[in-house]
């Protein structure tokens, strides 16, 4: 089989785990952080400080920290400060705190044994070690809400306050929270929120000019020369912009694009690759599962999408949503199906990515459950379920 | 405490196997030195008691949790542990 030559010259720039070492828009951002960490590279063992950086999808916080950490940890050799940046997705960990500092523990010590104790016993084990070693650790917890969730204010009130349970020992854990939004912190009792709160950072979403700046970067890494001509590299960044600016889209999308170029033989992408990209997100991801869903399902979804279509607002809630599942079913002839039933159906559509919830306090009635979707775009989910509604009642 | 013989420290099949499993990996609890030497862990842990007693590995506790490691302060253990690394490095 004989290959074409590729449109990329190191594809692996466009990977979600790539850092790149300048963020372009994101630089008075990662100062700050720098100054709220600046006493680690003068007297490390005298404060621990947290953090919360928080921004929608796509707006940079994991790269943001990812660079935050590789430049403070160089900072910090050059000072002969053994210092360690450790980035923890607690989603992986299923919010679990012990299996989050189990992580961390074994970064530093790989050969920890991994069961048979608790999360004090790894807190200790770990805080030991810094000692021993002499070193400090910024522990950056990413999708910290899915901590919250699991663990609740005991945890975070824990974390926040280490220093409590070893007075006059050096500080050694400081602490970087990453989240959508502040939330899943109502959730926290006063004490925890305060502990947390009083160093946000927050990552406002990108316009279509930073955009192009950001995939013009990437791009230039990732693409050979004149492979992505300017007009694509502006399209993909009005496709972002319409995703909340999630620039990340906008690099999987590029980089999707490069996948159809070359499998056409092209020399370039062009617009009608990023079309074809775009197109095929929905049958990769979901086209399949959504096929597979119950009719009142797909109705209810298709109600979701209707509400964010014409609200334009990230979250919705149940009563909303409800509303117009009613009048999706209305157009397809079909009864609807009780509250209760629906409620079901939202847990279930959750656990399989289509939708999430959060649950909010704010409101004079108490909590309620706020949904919205992940990553899908409501109109493309919109005309797949159409589509498939109306090839089942054909 | 009788000091064992160095021939009856090295002649043990375990033993040299414990040794070079810290000496590769640097530190390991009892229960992780027997799975990966398909020991039981008493017997793991007399092997382990005798290299410990020996000065050559030495122990770290953390909480309830045990860590094996060469000792760091004896100069026994150091020239066990360049006797290994160089005999592994020859061999692979």
């Amino acid at each position: 089989m004989k290959f074409h030559s590729s449109v990329f010259k190191d594809e692996s720039k466009l990977d979600i785990n790539y850092v790149p070492s300048r963020l372009p828009h994101r630089e008075k951002e990662h100062r700050l952080l720098m100054e709220f960490f600046s006493f680690l590279l003068r007297i490390p063992d005298k404060m621990a400080q947290r953090v919360i950086v928080t921004g929608d999808i796509g707006t940079g916080k994991t790269a943001l920290c990812q660079r935050f950490g590789e430049d403070i940890t160089i900072e910090a050799h050059k000072r002969s400060i053994n210092l360690h940046y450790v980035h923890v997705n607690c989603r992986e960990y299923r919010g679990k705190l012990f299996l989050i500092l189990q992580h961390a523990l074994t970064v530093l010590k790989p050969t920890f044994p991994q069961r048979g104790y608790g999360a004090e016993e790894v807190l200790r084990a770990l805080l030991q070690h810094l000692d021993e070693e002499n070193a400090y650790m910024v522990l950056a917890l990413d999708e910290f809400d899915s901590l919250i969730e699991a663990e609740g204010s005991d945890a975070v009130y824990n974390l926040t306050r280490l220093q409590e349970l070893r007075p006059n020992k050096p500080q050694r854990i400081s602490l970087v929270c990453v989240m959508r939004n502040l939330e899943s912190t109502k959730r926290l009792d006063d004490s925890a929120k305060s502990t947390l709160q009083r160093n946000v950072v927050r990552l406002e979403r990108y316009g279509k000019a930073q955009l192009i700046d950001i995939l013009s970067e990437r791009t230039a890494l990732a693409f050979e020369d004149s492979a992505v001509p300017e007009e694509v590299v502006g399209f993909a960044a009005d496709l972002s912009q319409d995703e909340n600016g999630n620039a990340r889209f906008g690099i999987e999308l590029l980089w999707r694009a490069g996948k159809y170029a070359d499998a056409q033989d092209l020399d370039a992408v062009t617009p009608e690759c990023v079309r074809k990209a775009i197109s095929s997100i929905i049958p990769t991801l979901q086209k399949s599962q959504i096929e597979e869903l119950g009719l009142h399902e797909k109705l209810f979804l298709l109600g979701t999408a209707e509400v964010f279509l014409e609200t334009n607002e990230a979250y919705a809630t149940l009563s909303e949503i409800e509303e117009a599942y009613a009048v999706a079913c209305e157009e397809y002839d079909e009864k609807p199906v009780s509250h209760t039933q629906l409620w079901k159906y939202l847990q279930g559509l959750s656990v399989l990515g289509f939708l999430k919830t959060e649950v909010s306090s704010e409101g004079t009635r108490g909590r309620s459950t706020l949904i919205y979707l992940p990553a899908v775009s409501a109109e493309e989910l919109a005309k797949a379920l159409r589509l498939v509604i109306e090839q089942g009642t054909r | 405490m009788k000091r064992m013989e160095l021939e009856e420290v090295f002649s043990s099949k375990p033993r040299m196997k414990i040794l070079k499993l810290v000496a590769r990996l640097g530190e390991l609890n009892v229960s992780g030195v027997a799975r990966r030497i398909h020991l039981n862990f008493s017997t793991t842990s007399k092997h382990l008691k005798v290299l410990e007693d020996e000065g050559v590995l030495q122990q770290r506790t953390y909480g309830r949790i045990r860590l094996y490691r060469f000792n760091q302060a004896s100069a026994k253990a150091k020239v066990v542990q360049a006797l290994i690394e160089a005999w592994e490095k020859e061999t692979t």
